[in-house]
């Protein structure tokens, strides 16, 4: 069975690399563009791994998180893996406190780099 | 015998007139010198108590009102900027206060001379610099009274003498000191005459305390408005700065990331020249990237909002983690890695901080080092400081550039083509030094000269007893809000 994967990604260019990418290795992908689709996406659940960005749209990814630990997923999803380019050691803290199972920062890594990252969480799950 | 009896009675008595009127006249002297002294007194604590200087102003008239005896005493300050001569205090109670501003048509504290008003005689003393005394209270007041309301005030206090006094700092006339009284100058003795001295010389002492004292309240005042608004300043400039990275890091990823796609799927087809230009364009976005997270870097640090949190730890296993990290582009570029271990203490160090040293020196030697060469990592150790060195086989340092290496934007004019095609910010190695500076520690380079190779050394504490032991001189507290460093890929 494929795995499915939820990108959450504002920036349509960033949001269609990450997609094709990810199609590119077998995956099934899903997107969302903002924070208040991305919540309901990621509450109906279903998900082996969801990619949350952070500056978003509408309901940013720490408010995401938050909403996540009141009202739980109807449908459990794998890990939330949050993909920024925020590199603040706060908010780093601040996601891992709110159950994030990792943090990768965009501009530090190379797509092959990014693959890599998520096939390991994605074995750990 | 009765003659000379009463001859030596009446002398006597005589003696006794005498001996009386020069103890009275003598009283009369101790009395007024006791005031003085008192008067003085006042003054002293009056400095010491007055809380806001306009308290001081009022204190000093009626030190002169109550304990020196004058009728009205009138302190009146030179305005040098507005050019006039301002009435500030008046030695008055309430009641008389309200009399007097009854009668008058210009409240007290308006009264105000402009110095370009020769007549008046308040103009005069500032501009002579020296003391004046009038019968005629009008002479103080012309240009700021009608005549016949300055004599309807000076009937009602019986004033028959007024004395001013320049109050003189530094050789300038600041204010005016009045000294009013009912009883005619002739009738003053040379002792109360040099009482108003004495005492104007005394308040113009306080006053200059008074104002150095009000100038540096002032300033620091200022000081402590400016430095809010600074830190308010700096607050906006750090959020700008990490804003506008963030904002800067998303299309430069898109970037990045959409070349190294086109670069690297087997099914796009590039033509060499393509595939150089786009490689080129890799570079540049990578090394732009890079700078935003450099100078976000830097600023943290000179604002001295990071922390060095020293742990006690094996430099080795650290290296060994860092090479696991840098092997897969080491490969790619047929590099050899060694690391040459030698039992060595453990040192005390921020262990994220040196990893940040040793990925930046790695990820410089990978650059450098053209493919099929090798680096390699020793370490030495004196028992105080171990030491790590990075050495490669690259492109090396040319001798005159190698003071410039740790600068911000040390820009190296000899070896300036490889930096410049290498992705590099020209920030890496400010940071290095700046952080092991932090951990007491040192960093150097050396090198044969360019295409010869480079080695470049830090040193950090070992984590002797005496080190532990003061352990706390280690730890860097960040002033403000912690923020991390920024990732800088290699």
């Amino acid at each position: 069975m494929k795995e499915k994967i939820l990108i959450v990604e504002d920036d349509q260019f960033l949001r269609e690399f990450y997609q094709e990418l990810l199609q590119g290795e077998g995956y099934l992908v899903d997107v969302a563009a903002d924070g208040e689709v991305a919540l309901q996406k990621i509450s109906q659940g279903g998900y082996n791994l969801v990619l949350l960005d952070i500056m978003l749209p509408k309901k940013d990814g720490l408010q995401i998180l938050r909403d996540l630990k009141i009202t739980p997923p109807k449908q459990n999803n794998g890990q939330i893996v949050i993909l920024t380019n925020l590199g603040q050691d706060g908010v780093i803290k601040q996601c891992s406190d709110l159950g994030a199972s990792g943090y990768l920062i965009k501009s530090a890594l190379n797509p092959d780099q990014v693959l890599s990252e998520i096939h390991s969480y994605l074995q750990k799950s | 015998m009765v003659i000379p009896a009463l001859f030596i009675i009446i002398t006597i008595i005589i003696s006794a007139l005498v001996g009386i009127r020069i103890i009275a006249s003598k009283y009369s002297q101790l009395s007024s010198q006791n005031r003085l002294l008192k008067a003085l007194r006042s003054l002293d604590k009056l400095v010491i108590s007055s809380p806001e200087i306009e308290s001081l102003y009022q204190g000093i008239v009626e030190v002169i009102h109550k304990e020196l005896g004058f009728t009205f005493a009138i302190l009146a300050l030179v305005d040098k900027e507005a050019q006039i001569i301002k009435r500030i205090a008046i030695s008055l109670d309430s009641d008389s206060t309200q009399t007097l501003n009854d009668m008058l048509p210009v409240k007290f504290k308006e009264q105000i001379v402009p110095l370009s008003n020769t007549e008046n005689l308040f103009t005069k003393v500032v501009l002579d610099k020296t003391p004046l005394h009038t019968r005629n209270l009008y002479d103080i007041q012309k240009g700021v009274l009608p005549s016949e309301i300055s004599a309807k005030i000076q009937r009602l206090w019986r004033l028959k003498s007024i004395f001013l006094y320049p109050i003189l700092i530094r050789g300038e006339v600041v204010g005016i000191l009045e000294y009013s009284s009912t009883k005619e100058k002739e009738k003053l003795s040379a002792l109360e005459i040099l009482i108003m001295e004495e005492f104007t010389a005394e308040v113009s002492r306080a006053l200059d305390n008074a104002f150095l004292y009000q100038n540096l309240k002032d300033t620091s005042r200022q000081l402590v408005t400016a430095n809010t608004r600074l830190q308010q300043l700096d607050q906006l400039k750090d959020d700008f700065v990490s804003v506008t990275s963030h904002e800067l890091r998303t299309p430069m990823t898109a970037i990045r990331s959409y070349i190294w796609m086109a670069l690297n799927r087997p099914d796009i087809p590039l033509t060499e020249k393509l595939k150089k230009y786009l490689q080129r364009t890799l570079i540049s976005t990578e090394r732009l990237i890079n700078l935003v997270s450099d100078m976000l870097n830097i600023s943290r640090i000179e604002a001295g909002r990071i922390e060095i949190n020293p742990q006690e730890y094996d430099m080795v296993i650290l290296v060994n983690e860092v090479m696991e990290e840098v092997k897969p582009r080491a490969q790619e570029r047929n590099i050899t890695i060694e690391i040459l271990s030698t039992p060595i203490p453990k040192i005390f160090a921020d262990r994220n901080k040196v990893h940040q040293v040793l990925l930046n020196l790695l990820g410089n030697s990978l650059k450098f080092t053209p493919s099929g060469g090798k680096i390699s990592i020793s370490f030495f150790g004196d028992g105080q400081i171990i030491e790590t060195s990075v050495k490669d086989s690259g492109s090396g340092i040319a001798k005159e550039d190698l003071g410039q290496l740790f600068t911000k934007f040390g820009r190296l004019d000899n070896s300036y083509v490889a930096m410049g095609t290498s992705g590099g910010t020209g920030l890496g190695l400010y940071i290095c030094k700046s952080l092991v500076n932090l951990m007491h520690g040192r960093i150097w380079a050396f090198s044969d000269g360019l295409g010869k190779g480079a080695t470049f050394t830090f040193s950090l504490p070992v984590a002797s007893a005496d080190v532990l032991d003061q352990s706390e001189k280690y730890h860097i507290k960040p002033k403000e809000e912690v923020r991390g460093l920024e990732p800088v890929a290699l």
